[in-house]
C-alpha cells in the first residue's frame, strides 16, 4: 500500500495543486497585503502608506458602526437562513409525496435562486415603491395603511431580508429533496410493516436522515447571508446605517471613503471570525461524511 | 393531509410567482404604465381611453430596447450579456476540471496534510469578495488585468473553486474504489482510469457543480462592479450603473433584460434537473 | 501540519507581493491611444448639460479636427467611476467635470493638472464669476491657486406648476383655508404651508419634493438650503472647527423642518435621488420641487407655460442656494500631447463667443460674469433669471481633501435625523465630533 502511495504522489499533487496553487495566490497575497496596510493610514488613491500602529483596529472595535454591521448581518444570517429551511423544508416534503405537475412546479419554483440578486434588488425598488409600487397599490386597494417598505427605518432591513428569503428558499428546497430521496424506500417499507404512525416515521426516520444534508444547506447558505452585498447596494446603498452589513460596509468604507487601511482591519477582524466558523465547519462536514448515518 | 399539501404548494406557488409574473407584465409595458398610479395589469392590444384603467397597451419594444446604449454605459445589453456569457462559461468550466481533479487527488491518495490543504479549500469560501478586492485590485492593476474578461474569468474560477472541491469529493467518494481497481487489473493507467471509469460516473455530480458555478459566476456583482466598471462589464454592473438615470430607470428594459439574462440559467438548470434531485447530499447519506 | 501550509502560503504571498511592488512603480510610462484622429475623451454626470458640450465638441472637431467625446455617467455612480479611475496608473477621460467638492482632493492627490500659469494666458481670470472661481476652480479657496476651469455653474432652485398656482379654484381655497392669496413661496414658512395645501393622497397629487438620497449626496444638498437658512452651519466660519458650529440650535431647527416637509410629499419622498425628485415633477403628482436649475430644461420643454421657476425660499432674511456646477479638469495621469490637446479644447471653450454659444444650450450657465447678468442671458429661458439671481446666494459643502469622508459621515448622521432613527440634536453632536475626528486625521484640524 505504502509503496503504491508513493508511485502516485506526484500524479496526485499534479491533480490537486492547480487549484491549490491558484487559491493560495489569490487568497493568501491579499491576506498579507491586508495585514500589512491595516497598521497604516493607506488610502485608495496615491499617498504614502505611514504606520498608524493600532489605530484603524482601536476604532473597528469602538466605532458603533462596525458593530452595528456584525450585530446586523448576525441577526441578518440567522432569521434570513431559518426561514429559507422551514420553509424549503415544508415545501420539499410537500413536493416529495407529489403534487400535480410535479416536474413544472419545481422548476418555476427555482426560478428565484438563479436570478441575479443586483438586478432583481433594483427591480425589487420598483416593486415595493412607497407610492407607485405594486404592493403598495394592492395593499391599499384592500383598505389596509401600506407601510414605506423600502424607507420606514424599522422595516427596511426587514424588506431585504425577505427579498433574500424569496430568492434562496428555492436552494432549501433543493437540497432537501435531494435529501429525500435519498431516504432508501425500503426503510419507509419496514416502518410501514410495524405500522409506525406517520408523525413517528417522521421524527424517527426522516427528520435524523435528512438533518446532515440540512445542515450543509444552512452552512452554506449562512456563508453566503454572510456575505450579503448585492440586495443592500441595490436597495439602500452602503451608506445607510439600519441596512449595513459587512459587505456594504467595507465597501463604504474602502471605496467611498477611500479608507483602505482601516478597509484592511476591518477585513482582518472578519477573517479571524471567518475562520472559527470555517472551523466549525469544517470539523462538522468531517463527523457527517465519517459517521456511518444510518448505523 | 394530501389537500393541505396542496394547498402549501400552491401558496408558495403563487407568492413565489407574483414578482416573476409582475416582471414579465413590466417589460411589455412603456415605461409610463411601469410607474403609474394605478397598477396595470391586463395587457391589451391598444392603449386604453381611460387612464386609470388596469389595461395597458402591450408592446415588444422594451426587448427592441434592450439595443440602446444607456447613459453611463458604453454597450448595450447585448454586449455585456456577451461579457457575461464568455465570463460565465469558461470560468465554469475552468472550475468544474480544475475541481473535478483536485477532489479526485483528495478523495483517492493520501497526501500529506490532507485534512490542512481541505479546510483551506473550504475557508476560502467563507471570506465576503469586498475583504480581498482591494489587493486583487492591486494585482490586477500591476497584471493590466483590470477590465479585462480574462481577470474576471481568473477570479471567478478561484472562488468557485472551493465549492466545486467540496461538491466533486462528496460525488467521488460515493464512486466505489472497486471500479478503478478493476480497470487497473485490466491494465489501464491510473490517469486512464480516472477519464475513462471515474469521470462517466461523475457526471452527475459534474453537471449539479457546473449549474452552482455558473448561477454564482453569472450573478456575481461585487468584484464586477470594482474591477470590471469601464471594461468588460457583465450584465448585474451594468444594470446596477444605470442606478440614478436623471430620466429615470428604464424599467420595461431592466424587465425584459432580466429575463432574458435568467433564461439561458433556466435552460441549463432543467436539462440537468433529475442530476439536481440525485446529487446534492454531499455523501451525507449511505445507501 | 496547519502551520506547515501556512508558512507555505506566507512564503509564496511574499513572492507575489514583492512581485508587485517592484512593477507598481512603473505606471509613469503611458500608453498613448494612436488611433488615426486626435480625440479627447470627457467625462461629466449625465444631464442636460453635457449634452450641450457634446455638441460644442463636435463644432471644435470642425474647427480643429480634434474629436471630443462628451461620456454621461448617472450621478449615483459617478464619484466611485471617477476615482477608480484615478487609482489607476491611466485615466480612461482626458478632462473629468468634476463635482465642486472634488477640487481638494484632486489638487492635492495630485489627480487634476495645475493650471495657475496657463490660465490666466486664455482667458481674463476677472471675468470668471468670483463665487464659481472660489468654489469650482480653486483651492485652497481664494489661494490664487488653479485646478479646473469653470464649465458650470449651478444652483439650486424651485420649479412649481404654474398652473395649479393660477387656477382660480385652487387661489379661492388658499385664500379661505390660510388667509393670504397663494403666491410663489418666499419663505419656507410659505414653501411648507403651499405644500401642505397641495398634499392629497387621495387625489394622487402631492406638495413638494427635494433631493433626499442618501447614496451619494442627496439629503446633504438637500437639507444645506435650509440649514444656511436657518442660520445653521457646516463649520466655523474662519476655520475648521466643527463642534460647536455644526450641533447647533440653528441647524438642528432646520433639520426638524427639513423633517414636516417630508410628510408633505409623496410616499417615499424622504429617500429621492435627483432624477426621481424631477420624476415626482413630471409625472404630474407634485406642486413644487427643489433641485438644481440645470436640470429644468427637460421640465420647461415637457411642461411649457405651466411651469415657473424661482429662487429657493428664505428663512428670516437669509436666502442661500446649495452651490452645483462644476470645472473642467485635465487628468494628471495621461500623456504629455493629450493634456496639451485638453488645454486646446478648454482654452477654445473659455472664449467669449464660444461662452456666448454656450449659453444657447439647454442650461448652459456660464461662469462668465458679465455673460451671466446680461439681459441675453436672463431673457433667455424662464429659468434663466432666476438662476442668474441665484448665482450671488450659492454657498457650497466642504471641498477639502477629505470631503468624501465628511460627506459621507454627513449623510449617515443627517439620514438618521431625518428618518428618527436618531434625535437631531444627538445625531448633530455625533456628527461634529465625527467630522473633528476625520479633519485632525487629516491634519486639517
Amino acid at each position: 500500500m505504502t509503496s503504491t502511495a508513493q508511485r502516485t504522489r506526484p500524479l496526485a499533487w499534479a491533480l490537486v495543486g492547480p487549484t491549490l496553487a491558484l487559491l493560495v495566490a489569490f487568497n493568501v497575497f491579499p491576506l498579507v497585503y491586508n495585514i500589512a496596510s491595516s497598521f497604516t493610514n493607506a488610502e485608495l488613491i496615491g499617498g504614502e502608506w505611514r504606520s498608524v500602529g493600532g489605530a484603524n483596529y482601536a476604532r473597528v472595535f469602538e466605532d458603533e458602526l462596525f458593530a452595528g454591521a456584525l450585530r446586523r448581518t448576525a441577526l441578518f444570517v440567522l432569521c434570513a437562513v431559518t426561514l429559507e429551511l422551514l420553509l424549503g423544508f415544508a415545501l420539499a416534503l410537500s413536493l416529495q409525496r407529489g403534487v400535480p405537475g410535479k416536474q413544472a412546479v419545481l422548476t418555476v419554483l427555482l426560478v428565484p435562486m438563479m436570478l441575479s440578486p443586483a438586478v432583481m434588488g433594483l427591480y425589487w425598488n420598483l416593486v415595493l415603491n412607497g407610492n407607485y409600487g405594486v404592493v403598495n397599490q394592492a395593499l391599499s386597494g384592500l383598505g389596509f395603511d401600506p407601510p414605506q417598505w423600502l424607507t420606514d427605518r424599522d422595516l427596511k432591513f426587514w424588506s431585504i431580508l425577505l427579498i433574500d428569503v424569496w430568492m434562496w428558499t428555492p436552494f432549501m428546497m433543493l437540497i432537501a429533496l435531494a435529501g429525500l430521496n435519498a431516504i432508501p424506500a425500503s426503510i419507509y417499507e419496514a416502518a410501514q410493516i410495524d405500522r409506525a404512525r406517520p408523525w413517528k416515521v417522521f421524527t424517527r426516520i426522516t427528520l435524523p436522515m435528512c438533518a446532515p444534508v440540512l445542515g450543509l444547506a444552512v452552512l452554506f447558505r449562512a456563508t453566503d447571508a454572510l456575505k450579503q452585498f448585492d440586495l443592500v447596494m441595490a436597495v439602500t446603498g452602503p451608506n445607510d446605517a439600519a441596512t449595513q452589513t459587512l459587505s456594504t460596509l467595507l465597501y463604504q468604507v474602502v471605496f467611498r471613503d477611500g479608507s483602505v487601511g482601516l478597509g484592511a482591519a476591518f477585513s482582518c477582524v472578519i477573517l479571524v471570525l471567518v475562520i472559527a466558523l470555517a472551523t466549525v465547519f469544517t470539523r462538522y462536514i468531517d463527523r457527517l461524511q465519517s459517521k456511518d448515518v444510518l448505523a | 393531509m394530501k389537500w393541505l399539501r396542496w394547498f402549501v404548494v400552491a401558496l408558495y406557488l403563487v407568492v413565489a410567482t407574483a414578482p416573476l409574473v409582475w416582471m414579465g407584465l413590466s417589460s411589455l409595458k412603456e415605461r409610463a404604465d411601469t410607474i403609474s398610479p394605478h397598477a396595470k395589469f391586463l395587457p391589451t392590444a391598444e392603449a386604453p381611453s381611460d387612464p386609470t384603467s388596469p389595461s395597458f397597451e402591450a408592446t415588444f419594444e422594451a426587448y427592441r430596447e434592450l439595443s440602446v446604449v444607456h447613459a453611463g454605459a458604453q454597450q448595450s445589453f447585448w454586449g455585456h450579456l456577451g461579457s457575461s456569457v464568455l465570463i460565465g462559461l469558461v470560468s465554469t468550466l475552468a472550475s468544474v476540471a480544475l475541481g473535478t481533479c483536485c477532489a479526485y487527488g483528495f478523495s483517492r491518495f493520501r497526501l500529506p496534510g490532507a485534512k490542512d490543504w481541505l479546510f483551506f479549500v473550504l475557508s476560502t469560501r467563507f471570506l465576503p469578495p469586498l475583504a480581498v478586492v482591494v489587493p486583487v485590485l492591486i494585482m490586477y492593476r500591476t497584471l493590466d488585468l483590470q477590465g479585462t474578461h480574462v481577470g474576471l474569468i481568473v477570479l471567478y474560477t478561484v472562488f468557485n473553486l472551493s465549492l466545486a472541491v467540496w461538491l466533486m469529493k462528496g460525488f467521488l467518494d460515493e464512486i466505489p474504489r472497486a471500479f478503478e481497481e478493476a480497470a487497473l487489473v485490466d491494465g489501464y493507467t491510473r490517469g486512464q482510469a480516472f477519464v475513462r471509469v471515474v469521470l462517466p460516473e461523475a457526471r452527475t455530480g459534474m453537471a449539479v457543480t457546473a449549474v452552482f458555478c455558473l448561477i454564482s459566476s453569472w450573478n456575481e456583482y461585487g468584484f464586477a462592479m470594482t474591477l470590471n466598471s469601464s471594461g468588460a462589464v457583465t450584465v448585474p454592473a451594468y444594470f446596477a450603473g444605470l442606478q440614478g438615470n436623471i430620466e429615470g430607470m428604464p424599467w420595461p428594459q431592466i424587465a425584459a433584460g432580466a429575463l432574458v439574462f435568467v433564461a439561458p440559467i433556466v435552460l441549463f438548470t432543467v436539462l440537468v434537473r433529475e442530476n439536481l434531485l440525485r446529487g446534492m447530499t454531499f455523501g451525507t447519506i449511505k445507501q | 501540519m496547519r502551520t506547515n501550509s501556512w508558512t507555505l502560503s506566507a512564503l509564496l504571498a511574499i513572492g507575489l507581493a514583492a512581485c508587485s511592488g517592484e512593477s507598481s512603480g512603473e505606471n509613469a510610462t503611458l500608453s498613448t491611444a494612436a488611433n488615426g484622429t486626435p480625440s479627447i475623451k470627457v467625462w461629466w454626470f449625465q444631464w442636460d448639460p453635457a449634452t450641450g458640450l457634446q455638441e460644442l465638441g463636435r463644432e471644435f472637431q470642425a474647427e480643429t479636427g480634434i474629436a471630443v467625446e462628451v461620456q454621461q455617467i448617472p450621478l449615483a455612480s459617478y464619484q466611485e467611476k471617477v476615482f477608480l479611475e484615478f487609482g489607476g496608473s491611466r485615466t480612461n477621460f482626458d478632462i473629468v467635470i468634476g463635482d465642486s467638492q472634488w477640487i481638494g482632493r484632486g489638487a492635492s492627490g495630485g489627480l487634476y493638472v495645475e493650471l495657475t500659469d496657463w490660465l490666466p494666458t486664455v482667458v481674463d481670470l476677472a471675468t470668471i464669476h468670483p463665487r464659481a472661481a472660489k468654489y469650482l476652480c480653486e483651492y485652497p479657496e481664494g489661494s490664487g491657486r488653479w485646478y479646473a476651469a469653470p464649465c458650470e455653474t449651478d444652483a439650486v432652485g424651485l420649479a412649481y406648476r404654474k398652473d395649479w398656482f393660477e387656477d382660480p379654484k385652487e387661489r379661492e381655497a388658499f385664500k379661505a383655508r390660510y388667509g393670504r392669496e397663494l403666491a410663489v413661496p418666499a419663505t419656507y414658512e410659505e414653501f411648507r404651508q403651499v405644500a401642505e395645501f397641495f398634499q392629497r393622497p387621495d387625489e394622487k397629487r402631492y406638495g413638494c419634493a427635494m433631493p433626499s438620497d442618501r447614496n451619494y449626496d442627496g439629503l446633504t444638498m438637500g437639507v444645506q438650503n435650509l440649514l444656511w437658512a436657518f442660520g445653521g452651519k457646516w463649520k466655523d466660519e474662519g476655520s475648521n472647527k466643527v463642534v460647536g458650529h455644526l450641533d447647533t440650535q440653528g441647524t438642528a431647527d432646520a433639520i426638524e423642518f427639513f423633517k414636516t416637509l417630508m410628510k408633505l410629499g409623496p410616499k417615499g419622498c424622504e429617500r429621492l435621488d435627483y432624477g426621481q425628485v424631477l420624476e415626482s415633477f413630471t409625472n404630474g403628482s407634485t406642486a413644487m420641487i427643489l433641485n438644481y436649475f440645470a436640470f429644468f430644461p427637460g421640465i420647461q420643454a415637457q411642461f411649457g407655460d405651466k411651469v415657473g421657476f424661482a429662487v429657493v425660499p428664505s428663512h428670516e432674511g437669509r436666502r442661500v442656494a446649495s452651490l452645483g456646477g462644476q470645472g473642467m479638469s485635465i487628468s494628471a495621469k495621461i500623456p504629455k500631447e493629450q493634456q496639451e490637446l485638453a488645454k486646446r479644447f478648454i482654452a477654445w471653450f473659455l472664449k467669449r463667443e464660444v461662452q456666448e454659444r454656450w449659453i444657447t444650450k439647454p442650461a448652459g450657465f456660464t461662469a462668465n460674469a458679465e455673460i451671466l447678468s446680461s439681459p441675453a442671458f436672463r431673457s433667455k429661458t424662464p429659468y434663466n433669471a432666476p438662476f442668474a439671481d441665484s448665482v450671488d446666494a450659492m454657498r457650497d459643502f466642504w471641498n477639502v481633501p477629505v470631503f468624501n469622508k465628511l460627506l459621507a459621515a454627513t449623510q449617515r448622521y443627517v439620514g438618521m435625523a431625518v428618518d428618527g432613527e436618531m434625535p437631531t440634536q444627538e445625531a448633530l453632536q455625533k456628527l461634529a465630533a465625527e467630522k473633528e475626528r476625520i479633519l485632525k486625521e487629516a491634519g486639517l484640524l
